[in-house]
């Protein structure tokens, strides 16, 4: 009895640390509650005990950071084409060192709620065909000058401008101008409602940036650029007159390592702290070195995908479309491809990280070779080609997964593997199979919009539907949650029986962090917790 | 003579750069997509496209933008990337020294260590020594370099954690501290090119040892060791150059994957970058400056020869 109360005693500041070991890996997202639960209660001690101290644990995380310190962060790509103005951001380290640098009016929390930031408010009119945003005042860039909203009316027009070239200007396209109310509110007049603008304004590329410049590395952000050089690093210091808190690392440095095993003996051998991005086939490696390094996964719709066109042959055959889907082996594709941090797909671009929006109640799709079978020969086709480029992790294994499938049932699918080099242009939406990843994006309509937009930019299966349109635009207006989920599950529906997508399982996003980085963010929008981490991070 | 076959050799020089710049302005457009449509990547529409190509001038017809190109070069303007926005002088300066550091500093170690250990063998063929230095020049000329990269990062820096496993410079380092940081990517490359150049002098000195004049001297008494290094080794010092010159342009140009590995900001990675952003004028500076390295490099190699072999100053 006694040993019972001792037990329930039990704090984190109390254990030893290999069982720190096992709450910190808990706190971190190394194990699941679950596992360590398991783990802590095989030691002999009790579930109220085990509880108590993971809660404990948490508490102490996130209750002490620490001041001081530099971190150095490697990506997978840099090269001279790394960017200085936030509109043209395209790969993860120009999104890391946006998030050092500059602020967005809105930011996301791990949840992908909106969160102020440089916006202190942000208030639709009745008919959301107008947003205001009421800015933060005493906010000073980094060369001293006041922010105002003329800042703000500069960088977000600049997405909208007939000759702009912003990466995101089609997401925008609801937008018609932005103007200047006061000297600290500006507001966002649409061509169309849209309830989510506040949780577009997170996106990477919707950086403010100083009236009349490119972004040129002066913003307002919690770190300052000390110096740039493309292609080999940045380094940045501590804004010491931030806006808020203010960042807890003295000083970061953002580069990248090209080759993924040297970047996972880097990490491990200690030269980086921070790396985006581990390869399944270095898991192993990553998790054997726990005394060092932590692999952080986070559950995302990081999409593996294979387009099939529907405009051409042989994708315009909705049986053979069926044929490929029913030929992934899906759970073998998450299990051994993988290595079990992902989910299954079913077919749609919305997976349960997209929360209430996901339609759980649509049947998955299991792995049928006899009913691909059925709708390859109902389809008339006995081979075709696939196109494929290492877009993403698995990608290449799943196309052979399912090339040897299909040859178990007698259909040819011909591999034709291309690199990464110039595939967005020369091979993706225009060869009749591809290969496909996508970011998760924050929210399910956007995600559903970008893909199966009837005439969108990069509907990458060409497949135009009326009712998908429609329900597009009732979903954006909808604020009864239970239609809501409605006209979502309608349109995971359509896109599951009707379109040539072909989603066999998303890939969790995996990084690896040294062991002594705390408060690491897990927004499921990129790697690194959609490189959140600069302000937020400490070392223990 | 000599200074007019040196003149003769920097004019051929020229007409190679200009021919260069040529092939590698044409076959890097001839790869699919552009500059636009690579920056864009996945996010691109048509629209962003056009306007991306109209500020980049990259919608203008090839030859304009080569004479443009070659004007440029012309008055000394190394011109804009097109894939970021910096000017490439700033990109080709930071890296430039990084490079020349690290092929002065593979030279100065591996060469006087081949040239030496190619003599010591060839001094004593056929005895264990010279089997050691053959079996090891053969073993590390067939494994390629990012092998013996990988292994010695995985003992030197992940195991053992003696030295970093990147090398990260930042410019302030003292010199113990930059020999530390390049110790590794410096080591690799010195077993690369040593090996090479160890084998060329070895076989260089033993195929003179056959000729005439060395039987004379063995039948004269003189011992093996002046044999070799007054009479045969400035006759075979022409091929030894000459592999010694393309080993410096490899060094220069050619260490792409050490250089990846390593994370060492070169030239070499540069130009890859470059021809993936299909970012012509950085492809073209680079060219350029790879092209010129090896025109010089084999016109020293060349005057060594003449120098160390006087026959070959009278023209046949």
């Amino acid at each position: 009895m006694k040993d019972k109360i001792l037990q329930n005693e039990l704090k984190y500041e109390n254990l030893d640390h290999v069982d720190k070991g096992i709450v910190d890996k808990v706190v971190r997202g190394g194990y699941t509650r679950r596992d360590a639960l398991k783990l802590m209660v095989a030691t002999g001690i009790t579930m109220a005990a085990a509880e108590n101290i993971l809660y404990s644990g948490s508490v102490a995380y996130a209750a002490t950071p620490k001041k001081g310190g530099s971190v150095r962060m490697a990506n997978p790509i840099h090269g001279p084409d790394d960017q200085t103005d936030p509109m043209m951001f395209t790969s993860g380290i120009d999104y890391a060192r946006g998030r050092a640098v500059l602020n967005g009016l809105v930011q996301h929390a791990n949840d992908l709620s909106p969160q102020p930031e440089l916006a202190t408010s942000f208030e639709p009119n009745s008919d959301a065909t107008e947003w205001t945003f009421k800015l933060r005042k005493g906010v000073e860039w980094h060369d001293g000058t006041k922010f105002t909203a003329d800042d703000v009316v500069w960088s977000m027009n600049r997405h909208l401008s007939e000759d702009s070239t912003s990466v995101i200007k089609s997401v925008l396209v609801t937008v018609k101008e932005w103007k200047k109310v006061g000297s600290h509110e500006v507001k966002a007049v649409m061509h169309s409602p849209n309830s989510d603008l506040p949780t577009l304004l997170g996106m990477f590329q919707n950086k403010v940036i100083k009236d009349g410049t490119k972004g040129d590395w002066i913003g307002t952000g919690p770190f300052t650029m000390e110096s740039f050089q493309p292609g080999v690093k940045s380094v940045h210091k501590r804004n010491e007159n931030y806006w808020r808190e203010g960042a807890n690392l003295d000083a970061c440095e953002i580069t990248a390592i090209t080759d993924p095993v040297a970047r996972v003996n880097a990490l491990i051998a200690g030269d980086i702290q921070i790396m985006s991005n581990v390869d399944p086939k270095s898991f192993r490696q990553v998790e054997s070195a726990s005394d060092r390094v932590t692999l952080l996964s986070t559950p995302a719709a990081l999409q593996l995908g294979i387009c099939i066109l529907k405009n051409t042959k042989p994708g315009e055959s909705d049986d053979f479309v069926k044929g490929m889907q029913y030929i992934q082996d899906r759970k073998r594709v998450v299990k051994r491809i993988l290595k079990g941090k992902g989910s299954l797909g079913n077919d749609t671009p919305i997976s349960a990280s997209h929360g209430a929006d996901w339609c759980s109640e649509l049947p998955q799709r299991e792995f049928d070779p006899d009913k691909a079978k059925f709708h390859f020969k109902k389809s008339g086709y006995s081979g075709a080609d696939l196109f494929v480029a290492p877009v993403t992790a698995g990608i290449e294994d799943t196309c052979l997964l399912a090339q040897a499938n299909c040859a178990k049932i007698g259909f040819k699918l011909n591999l034709k593997k291309v690199p990464n080099d110039g595939y967005w242009g020369a091979v993706w939406m225009k060869e009749p199979l591809n290969v496909v990843t996508w970011n998760q994006r924050p929210t399910a309509n956007s995600q559903l919009a970008l893909q199966f937009g009837p005439g969108g930019n990069w509907n990458d299966t060409f497949w135009n539907n009326d009712r998908m349109g429609e329900l597009l635009s009732l979903s954006l207006a909808e604020t009864d949650p239970a239609k809501r989920h409605a006209h979502f599950c309608e349109m995971q529906t359509l896109v599951h029986e009707g379109s040539g997508m072909v989603i066999p399982a998303f890939s969790n996003i995996n990084d690896g962090i040294a062991n002594n980085v705390m408060n690491m963010p897990t927004v499921p929008l990129g790697q690194c917790g959609a490189m959140e981490w600069p302000e937020f991070i400490w070392l223990a | 003579m000599m200074k007019q076959m040196v003149m003769q050799r920097i004019a051929i020089g020229f007409a190679t750069l200009a021919v260069v710049s040529v092939i590698v302005f044409v076959m890097t457009s001839w790869l699919p997509g552009d500059v636009a449509s690579i920056i864009l990547g996945q996010a691109a529409t048509p629209e962003t496209l056009a306007a991306l190509r109209a500020q980049l001038g990259t919608d203008q017809p090839l030859i304009y933008q080569y004479i443009g190109w070659l004007g440029n070069m012309a008055t000394g303007d190394l011109g804009i990337s097109k894939a970021g926005g910096a000017t490439i002088s700033s990109l080709i300066e930071s890296r430039i020294g990084n490079t020349m550091m690290m092929a002065g500093l593979v030279a100065l170690i591996s060469i006087p260590i081949s040239i030496a250990l190619g003599l010591w063998a060839a001094m004593h063929p056929g005895t264990w020594l010279d089997r050691m230095v053959t079996f090891g020049t053969l073993s590390t000329i067939s494994v390629p370099e990012f092998l013996i990269a990988t292994i010695l990062v995985l003992i030197l820096a992940v195991n053992l954690q003696w030295l970093p496993s990147t090398t990260y410079l930042t410019g302030e380092e003292t010199l113990g501290q930059l020999l530390k940081a390049i110790a590794m990517p410096l080591f690799t490359l010195v077993i690369v090119v040593s090996a090479q150049m160890i084998r060329m002098t070895r076989a260089g000195i033993l195929n003179v040892m056959n000729s005439p004049y060395i039987e004379m001297a063995i039948l004269k008494g003189v011992p093996r060791k002046r044999i070799i290094l007054r009479h045969a080794f400035f006759n075979a010092i022409g091929p030894i150059v000459n592999v010694i010159a393309l080993n410096l342009a490899y060094l220069v140009s050619g260490v792409v994957i050490v250089e990846t590995i390593f994370s060492y900001p070169g030239l070499a990675k540069l130009m890859i970058d470059a021809v993936q952003t299909r970012d012509l004028p950085l492809v073209q500076a680079c060219a350029m400056i790879f092209c010129g390295v090896y025109v010089v490099l084999i016109i020293l190699a060349d005057v060594a020869s003449i120098l160390s072999n006087p026959r070959l100053r009278q023209p046949k």
